[in-house]
């Protein structure tokens, strides 16, 4: 009743040329029909080995791989070259921006602190403030930062988002019950919403590692990694400030 | 269809200042070099044409308008690198007698056993199919190019792509059968004795 199937239409089948439906055919009748099935296997043995056989092609002998990128190489200096042209000419050209972009940031420079932002103005209305110790001046000295910050916006009008994000033993500021400050850090959350508490998910899970129980307090978010989120804030042109 | 309006000014600024994709052409250089090695069984020849499809489709990269044919693209233009080669070796008036001829020079396959020898076995027997036979498998088997590309790549009827596949698949079921052929020896030595 069936035709003999045909070797194009098993190569076909083995490449992967049939639709859906004269595959599926043809997958009923292997079933049924050992010698087909034969077939079958043969012609995929055969494409493993032609696989098998030009996985690793030998490396043409006596060629060096340095001597072909002798082109290559020449390029990038070339590049290189550009690159270094393009930003000393830059530098130069934007020399007179440098002390008008630091002059913007008064309030955050104050306090012998040292600002980094990727931007070329620093944005004084977005600011990451960075805590990785547990001692109590650095964790007094972040809040009494972060409230002056939000002050100062709030009496020139200025909308201000400010985060905290502690890493290290720096997250011990942030947790239930080992926090100093858990109520001060309450009354800032309520006055200003647009102040973010944001703990290093990295270092939590350290500490939860060596057995240490990790509770923080309520209103604080989590960032898989501490150097991440500072990375992305920078990006976005987030002054970022280490306390 | 769904590219950012960001992304598809990011790659128009990139093609601007440095083609398209020059990486992706150098990226095709193992691809195209397996391709190479396989069909001349030649690592100094197949390095040589590698390097002159790289750079024919560095200078040509402009006619390509579809990235996803990229790789279809550079064998091809590594295919017409390999006739001219071969044109220029034998000074050959039509390319046609050369399809269905040609062997590489390489010994017929023996017993295979080991790994190493399973290996060196098909190589041999794919160096003794004829040219044509050769480019279609390898370029099925290997890279899984489709019928219809391998055609467009090698500019050739659908229709051949499949008889040049099922000549060569067979050939090769018999050179590389160790049933097939030494029955045959074997029968030959009792008739001797």
């Amino acid at each position: 009743m069936n035709p003999v199937v045909s070797d194009e239409t098993l190569h076909a089948f083995v490449d992967g040329e049939l639709d859906v439906a004269e595959s599926e055919a043809l997958i009923a009748r292997i079933r049924d029909d050992k010698d087909l099935a034969q077939r079958v296997c043969v012609l995929r043995s055969l494409q493993s080995m032609v696989r098998l056989a030009y996985a690793e092609p030998p490396v043409a002998a006596g060629r060096q791989p340095g001597a072909t990128s002798r082109r290559q190489f020449m390029q990038r200096c070339a590049y290189g070259c550009l690159v270094l042209v393009a930003g000393l000419s830059g530098g130069w050209a934007l020399r007179g921006l440098e002390p008008q972009a630091v002059a913007t940031v008064p309030a955050v420079v104050a306090g012998g602190f040292q600002p980094v932002s990727l931007a070329r103005v620093t944005d004084p209305n977005r600011v990451i403030l960075h805590l990785d110790s547990a001692a109590p001046d650095k964790m007094q000295s972040v809040l009494d930062q972060a409230e002056r910050l939000l002050d100062e916006a709030e009496q020139q009008g200025r909308a201000m988002q400010l985060e905290v994000i502690a890493n290290s033993r720096g997250i011990d500021l942030l947790r239930a019950g080992v926090s100093p400050h858990a109520a001060r850090m309450a009354r800032m959350k309520q006055r200003h919403a647009n102040l973010h508490w944001v703990a290093c998910g990295q270092s939590i899970a350290r500490f939860a590692n060596e057995g240490e129980k990790i509770v923080l307090l309520p209103a604080t978010q989590t960032a898989p990694t501490a150097i991440g989120e500072i990375v992305t804030r920078l990006q976005q042109g987030w002054t970022y400030v280490r306390v | 269809m769904n590219h950012s309006p960001r992304l598809t000014h990011m790659t128009l600024i990139s093609r601007f200042l440095f083609g398209p994709f020059r990486s992706g052409i150098e990226a095709q250089r193992p691809l195209l070099y397996r391709i190479a090695y396989a069909w001349c069984h030649d690592p100094a020849l197949a390095d040589d044409l590698v390097q002159e499809a790289l750079s024919k489709a560095w200078a040509r990269r402009a006619q390509l308008r579809d990235e996803a044919a990229l790789k279809g693209w550079m064998v091809s233009i590594m295919n017409h690198c390999w006739l001219d080669h071969l044109r220029s070796w034998r000074d050959f008036d039509d390319i046609d007698d050369l399809y269905d001829e040609l062997e590489s020079g390489v010994e017929a396959p023996d017993a295979c056993c080991n790994r190493r020898e399973v290996i060196a076995c098909v190589r041999a027997a794919v160096a003794r199919l004829p040219l044509g036979q050769r480019q279609v498998l390898t370029l099925v088997d290997l890279e899984e190019f489709g019928y219809a590309e391998v055609a467009g790549i090698l500019d050739i009827p659908v229709g051949t792509v499949m008889s040049r596949l099922s000549r060569a698949r067979a050939s090769l079921k018999v050179l590389l059968d160790p049933a097939a052929q030494q029955p045959a020896a074997r029968t030959l030595l009792r008739s001797v004795k």
